[in-house]
């Protein structure tokens, strides 16, 4: 009995971790989860469908001449395994694949964190050595350069690394560019079901306005960063304060809030708004853009609320004692790869940081404003900060999060 | 009964142990109590410790001495009596469903007892995240929920997100772990002293009070406790089942250990709920021990 209690709370351990930009049950069940994903194509999850209505610009584009690239990176002997510590789905499985054939990668291990801060967790727990590549926001980086988590980047093993935008170079976090790529990045903004929600809801101040006519039926990414842009933006602060003032007029928002909440949820809060239960969200834009196609939930809207909010930028980076540094080039190289670039955005519905890869991107996905922001709405943007020290964020993170539906 | 309680006492004196009988001992003994230092004694140590120290800069732990951390450990104390609650209802409505499944099992099932275990056991087959994943399907707007709701009118009706998704999940995850001890302890159990009793003329519930409910007692604790503990610790049903409404104190300590990284101020309010169950535990045994001795003196 105590035997199979055990293992039970082993097993949870284990497994808890829930994806933040996943659409589906399995990306936070299983180690292997994107692995599985990837064997089971054509099966019940959103991904997969995404992935074959994408095959044909990635066969199309791998006939054309692939980057001059690959040789360079074929000189070195690519390990036989690969171990990734991502966020949930968080990589399209048809690249995952084609990455394994082409460089005789035979095993691709994929575990999942929830959010920046378990992954920091596991790392400050003494998880070093165990995976080759992880995924962090931008804003985590430098801690985790600091704290030596994280090697710099082998960059003339990496060459598609040029095509990177130079917008999203020599920023805050890496003023040199040398510790980590950027992967994607997005926006946190406001998702309505118009069917349901009559009123306008384009900023931040309407949201909290609207929220008691809503009760039970809001649903809100568990992620304390996006969180506290809410409050801090719809009262006109940067959302990096740690002002004690603005923390307190954001807190007692919050904690209006909280009452009228359904769900704080980084893992299924679309299918919450796909089934209705959930009719307004404060989301990413991960499995939200989708349901804009499907006639039930053609009703969906995605916006970026008028008084800002916040651009996230997650990286690639390499671990310290990665076990096999050469498949960690070699995949960083083949998903820069513009072709390889656009299947993930399709599948992620993140931006790509690589504009070399928009020509591969259906343009339904390029003209659409909520994935590649315009110039003037990309104005009210503002980048995070490692706002992780703050102790009086955390308590009021705890705080909200302990009222979540408590009348 | 007086014969049971005579059983008890008689106790054969020990023969003389040998040197070589003692260093089996030690041989014999010695994984359990690596197993025991390594993965309990060392991480308590641990969580002891960091429970005086410091946030480091990155969050996580510095070294040093403080005892800040217990004084904002009595802070905020509402998900600990959630989780008081939570696992005090879990408990009896575990024992509740227990007890007749576990009299079921061993009195009635006849040839099939076996495959009756077995059933109760498949389920561990399966991760325990993928059952409780199961329970959003079964009880979503598509399965029960929306069920009731159109049922009675009522679009706004949900059993996700509720305590009674939570309770739901709780007795569905933890119910093996009742049923059996109690499973245990009815098999063993002697059935002529329940004729016997019905023979002096007891009727059911007498029979049931006298007889059968203090011989299964040890099991009832046995469960109980089983259940109770890592009730106390639960976070996953809550985030999942509950959508993270009802906020335990499981989920206060996940939330300190991953997301504020405050793990000194975790540390201090899991060392906080250790004691706290210890005491409780060490008293609920005493107290049922205490109630088994007056009755036994009662009965002689």
């Amino acid at each position: 009995m105590t035997d199979q209690d055990l293992d039970q709370v082993i097993r949870r351990m284990a497994q808890t971790p829930l994806s933040r930009r996943g659409f589906m049950y399995a990306g936070g069940l299983s180690a292997a989860a994107a692995f599985l994903a990837a064997c089971s194509s054509g099966g019940s999850s959103s991904p997969s469908a995404a992935a074959t209505t994408s095959a044909a610009p990635t066969s199309a584009a791998s006939e054309a001449p692939t980057a001059s690239a690959a040789p360079s990176v074929a000189a070195v002997v690519v390990e036989k395994e690969l171990f990734m510590y991502n966020w949930g789905d968080y990589v399209d499985p048809d690249n995952m694949k084609a990455f394994q054939q082409e460089f005789g990668v035979d095993k691709f291990t994929y575990d999942t964190f929830a959010s920046n801060d378990e992954m920091m967790a596991k790392f400050q727990g003494g998880a070093t050595g165990q995976w080759d590549i992880s995924a962090p926001t931008a804003n985590f980086v430098p801690a985790m350069r600091d704290q030596g988590f994280i090697q710099k980047l082998d960059l003339p093993h990496i060459p598609n690394a040029a095509l990177i935008d130079d917008t999203f170079k020599k920023q805050w976090w890496d003023p040199t560019d040398e510790w980590q790529l950027p992967k994607d990045w997005g926006t946190t903004g406001i998702t309505v079901r118009t069917k349901f929600v009559k009123e306008e809801v384009k900023t931040w101040k309407a949201f909290f306005e609207v929220a008691p006519k809503y009760t039970g039926r809001i649903v809100i990414v568990d992620s304390p960063d996006d969180v506290f842009v809410a409050p801090l933006k719809a009262l006109g602060y940067s959302l990096n304060s740690v002002d004690p003032t603005e923390l307190g007029q954001a807190r007692e928002l919050l904690l209006a809030l909280a009452p009228h909440v359904l769900a704080l949820d980084s893992d299924q809060y679309n299918t919450k708004i796909e089934t209705g239960e959930a009719v307004l969200g404060l989301t990413w834009t991960g499995g939200i853009l989708e349901l804009r196609d499907k006639p039930a939930t053609a009703d969906v809207e995605y916006l970026i609320p008028d008084d800002g909010t916040v651009f996230w930028m997650d990286t690639w980076v390499v671990l310290a004692d990665a076990p096999h540094p050469n498949a960690a080039n070699a995949f960083l190289n083949f998903i820069l790869e513009p072709h390889h670039q656009a299947l993930e955005t399709m599948t992620n519905q993140y931006a790509s940081c690589s504009s070399a890869a928009k020509e591969f991107i259906d343009p339904k996905v390029t003209s659409d404003p909520a994935l590649y922001v315009p110039a003037d709405v990309q104005a009210k943007l503002e980048g995070q900060k490692d706002n992780s020290g703050s102790k009086l964020r955390a308590s009021i993170y705890e705080e909200f999060k302990s009222k979540i539906g408590q009348a | 009964m007086a014969e049971t309680t005579e059983a008890v006492p008689v106790r054969p004196a020990r023969p003389p142990r040998s040197i070589r009988s003692a260093a089996l001992t030690t041989v014999l003994v010695l994984p359990a109590s690596l197993w025991y230092i390594i993965l309990l004694v060392l991480p308590l140590a641990i969580v002891v410790v960091m429970s005086f120290g410091l946030q480091g800069n990155h969050g996580s732990y510095a070294p040093g001495f403080t005892l800040d951390n217990y004084g904002s450990a009595f802070e905020r104390l509402t998900p600990f009596t959630t989780s008081l609650w939570l696992s005090l209802a879990g408990t009896i409505l575990c024992l509740l469903a227990a007890l007749p499944i576990a009299y079921f099992i061993a009195t009635r099932a006849g040839r099939r007892k076996s495959l009756f275990i077995v059933l109760l056991v498949v389920p561990f087959w399966t991760s325990f995240l993928i059952r409780t994943y199961a329970w959003l399907t079964i009880l979503g707007p598509d399965g029960l929920g929306g069920f009731i709701g159109d049922s009675i009118g009522d679009p706004g009706f949900r059993i996700l997100g509720t305590p009674a998704a939570v309770l739901l999940g709780v007795v569905y995850g933890y119910l093996p772990l009742m049923i059996f001890p109690i499973y245990v302890t009815l098999e063993r159990m002697d059935r002529t002293l329940v004729e016997a009793s019905k023979d002096l003329g007891a009727g059911r519930w007498s029979t049931f009070r006298q007889i059968t409910l203090p011989i299964i007692l040890p099991g009832l604790l046995t469960g109980s406790i089983l259940v109770f503990i890592p009730l106390m610790g639960e976070y996953v049903i809550p985030a999942i089942l509950g959508y993270g409404r009802v906020f335990l104190i499981g989920n206060q300590l996940v939330l300190q250990f991953l997301e504020s990284r405050n793990w000194p101020e975790g540390a201090a309010r899991a060392v906080v709920l250790i004691l706290i169950m210890l005491v409780s535990v060490i008293f609920y045994l005493w107290f049922a021990n205490r109630g088994r001795k007056t009755r036994e003196v009662s009965v002689i």
